[in-house]
């Protein structure tokens, strides 16, 4: 027995020891739950506030009528103990096709018809971004609750412009960035610090090979095995929740977005990749990247919900543009017209993380 | 080398000797005069040239300087060996030459492209095989080669070829589709040090070429390196086995704790010490009336018991032999073998450093002498 605890001490020693002589990875352990209750916990459970919605009254008559005066200033003051944090923010449309536009082009969350009187047989029309599951109900929620303030008894009509579609539906397109992330995670770069990490790199330093081909050779490799991966969940995602696409340029532009989404995503990985010497600290910080930029990329939670500061990062982050543009065109059935932005921002994010990986590329054993 | 070898060089100021006097268990092994006296020295200009480098590592609680002041120059065309000990700067020398380091101070121009100016002038030029294994385990040899060949941009045309040309060299031609990471270690070896001239560079670098090798491997290892050298490829060695360096350098230079201590041809080298020749006696028991009459012999420098030899350093060996024999004769010392060698690098570098090349250059607390050569 005391032989057994003898060399269970070594063991238990030396592990230790490892452990205190790396204060990055002790640091990164402790700040994994940290971030993890701070911004899963603020991305999941913040409430929706500023929901974008547009107000049109119908016509005739061409001038406001009492009711559309008073629902629309209620709309816009719903939860406004303080203006920061009101539900909706309300835009008032003179035309009602204009305002549908907007809602299919992603600019609005929902479109409010309201009838010209109060009565049993005039509806209020409620059109509703329905592909994202979370802010349509509270929506209705509020119309609801205004209506029922005014003693407007009119009927409301919902309309989901997208059809009924599942939380698993929404969520399933995310999933499609997150199968791109993990790829990379383990493909995007990790060839790097093994060569490091073994003294393997020493080898090809010394012949002309340039840093450019270097990491544009291990970003190409990366990207080629997220696409993989990528497309792969993409069929997986569509069988599981039974989503169809509208149409052949719909797949075209499904894997255009996955394609470019894998260059931003792996070029920001490889970036990383271009410093580190150890595979442990390396992965770590990676997990972290996989956390934030999952969580703020809108794939679990739409984006409106989060607080301020969380929605900063989603400007930088490639997987947001990603999830928005996949599900333009798969939930949405939305062209290049929506999604070009999303691609720009793409592109302009990869070639940052290009030309920073290139640039801390160490080209010596220094 | 062998402990008891017949080593006897022929040195323009000495006479030739006729070799070992055999005992009765007499291990003889000869060695045909130096290749290296028959190697190319070169054309005598420079093809790289060190002023005043130097290297320093500092961390939080230790500055180590490994490079102190180094200036010297490598001829084209020579095989050039930096000796010394583990820990003495040589490979650190190395690397700042083949751009892996940036040196602290001081300048050193490869085919006179500077260091720092022009690092990948000087990538295109040379060939290195590092210390350390760098060949991708998961990859094959061929895979390995081929991935070598394009990055030193050998054109595609006769990659294929020269790749099987290479692996026949290195004997691996059995093993082409094999994973590196089933090699033993000199498998590897020999593939890294193949590896390094796929693109025949004007110079070739190797930082301890034949670590880890048996001797039949090291052997054709330095029938490679003999062979490239007589393709003109300059060649820049580290070692700290002193055969090696015997055998295949032109000119060789010391380092002990980064610095030059001394660069000369083994020639020039063997007069820094001022003993003639060493003569061993291999004995049972040694009676020390004998060894105090031994020293006492005309000629004679110097009288060491080592376990069972007896070494004597003597101004003219073989002149002194029949005297010595004649003391062990009167003190009944029955004599095992005998051998006479003109002093090795290993008794030189001893001799300049106060210690063994085997021996760490870590601690500073090794015995002097302590250096154990590597049975071949």
């Amino acid at each position: 027995m005391p032989i057994m605890l003898r060399g269970a001490l070594a063991i238990f020693k030396r592990d230790f020891k490892k452990f205190l002589s790396n204060p990055f990875i002790i640091m990164m352990t402790l700040i994994m739950p940290i971030m993890y209750l701070v911004i899963f916990g603020s991305a999941m459970g913040g409430t929706l506030t500023h929901i974008p919605v547009g107000v049109v009254q119908e016509v005739p008559p061409y001038n406001d009528t009492p009711l559309f005066t008073s629902a629309t200033y209620q709309l816009n003051h719903i939860g406004q103990t303080d203006f920061a944090n009101k539900l909706l923010d309300v835009t008032v449309y003179a035309d009602e096709n204009v305002a549908k536009q907007d809602l299919d082009n992603g600019k609005l969350s929902a479109v409010i018809v309201f009838p010209s009187s109060v009565s049993n047989d005039n509806a209020v029309r409620v059109y509703v971004d329905s592909s994202d599951s979370v802010t349509p109900p509270i929506i209705e929620a509020a119309v609801d609750q205004v209506m029922l303030g005014l003693g407007a008894r009119n009927p409301i009509l919902v309309d989901k412009i997208y059809g009924n579609i599942q939380y698993l539906q929404f969520f399933g397109v995310g999933v499609i960035m997150m199968a791109i992330f993990t790829s990379t995670m383990f493909g995007g770069g990790i060839a790097l610090i093994k060569d490091r990490e073994n003294g393997i790199h020493e080898g090809y330093l010394v012949t002309p090979v340039k840093r450019s081909s270097i990491i544009f050779g291990i970003i190409s490799s990366g990207t080629v095995r997220a696409f993989i991966a990528g497309f792969t969940i993409f069929w997986i995602d569509l069988l599981i929740t039974g989503i169809t696409l509208q149409s052949f340029q719909d797949f075209l532009l499904v894997l255009l977005v996955i394609l470019i989404a894998c260059i931003g995503v792996t070029s920001l990985v490889v970036s990383f990749a271009s410093r580190f010497a150890s595979q442990q600290e390396y992965s770590s910080v990676i997990a972290f990247f996989n956390l934030i930029l999952f969580m703020t990329s809108g794939a679990f939670y739409p984006v409106i919900g989060m607080p301020g500061w969380l929605r900063w990062i989603t400007i930088i982050n490639p997987e947001y543009y990603g999830v928005h543009a996949l599900r333009s065109i798969i939930l949405r059935n939305q062209g290049l017209n929506v999604i070009g932005m999303d691609l720009i921002a793409l592109l302009i994010f990869s070639t940052a993380m290009i030309i920073l990986g290139i640039v801390t590329y160490r080209r010596t054993l220094e | 080398m062998p402990l008891f070898g017949h080593e006897k060089i022929p040195a323009p100021d000495s006479k030739i000797h006729d070799g070992a006097i055999n005992g009765p268990a007499g291990v003889l092994s000869g060695r045909t005069p130096t290749e290296s006296e028959g190697a190319d020295q070169g054309d005598g200009t420079a093809i790289i040239r060190i002023n005043h480098l130097s290297k320093v590592f500092a961390s939080k609680t230790k500055t180590v300087i490994a490079v102190n002041d180094v200036s010297f120059e490598v001829k084209r065309g020579e095989i050039f060996g930096l000796l010394g000990a583990n820990g003495a700067g040589k490979s650190t020398l190395i690397r700042i030459l083949t751009t892996l380091l940036s040196p602290t101070s001081g300048q050193a121009f490869v085919d006179n492209y500077d260091i720092t100016r022009d690092p990948e002038k000087i990538r295109e030029i040379i060939g290195v095989c590092a210390q350390n294994y760098t060949s991708d385990l998961e990859l094959t040899a061929y895979d390995n080669l081929e991935f070598y060949g394009k990055l030193e941009n050998v054109p595609d045309s006769i990659l294929p070829d020269r790749i099987m040309e290479l692996l026949k060299m290195a004997g691996l031609t059995d093993r082409a589709y094999m994973p590196v990471g089933t090699f033993s270690g000199g498998m590897k070896r020999k593939l890294e040090i193949v590896r390094a001239f796929i693109h025949r560079p004007l110079i070739l670098f190797l930082d301890e070429p034949t670590i880890g090798l048996d001797p039949e491997a090291r052997r054709e290892v330095w029938q490679q390196i003999m062979m490239l050298n007589k393709e003109h490829t300059t060649i820049i060695l580290t070692t700290h086995y002193m055969d090696e360096a015997e055998k295949l350098c032109g000119r060789i230079a010391f380092v002990e704790r980064g610095s030059l201590i001394a660069l000369d041809t083994m020639e020039n080298l063997r007069k820094l010490i001022p003993a003639g020749d060493l003569i061993e006696i291999g004995v049972d028991h040694m009676d020390p009336l004998a060894e105090e009459a031994i020293r006492n012999v005309n000629l004679v420098n110097a009288v060491s018991v080592v376990e069972h030899k007896v070494i004597i350093s003597a101004t003219n060996g073989s002149q002194v032999i029949p005297a010595i024999l004649a003391v062990f004769d009167k003190y009944a010392v029955p004599i095992i073998s005998i051998s006479i060698r003109s002093p090795s690098l290993e008794d030189i570098f001893i001799y300049l450093t106060g210690k063994g090349l085997d021996s760490s250059n870590g601690d500073g607390n090794d015995a002097p002498g302590t250096g154990r050569r590597q049975p071949r």
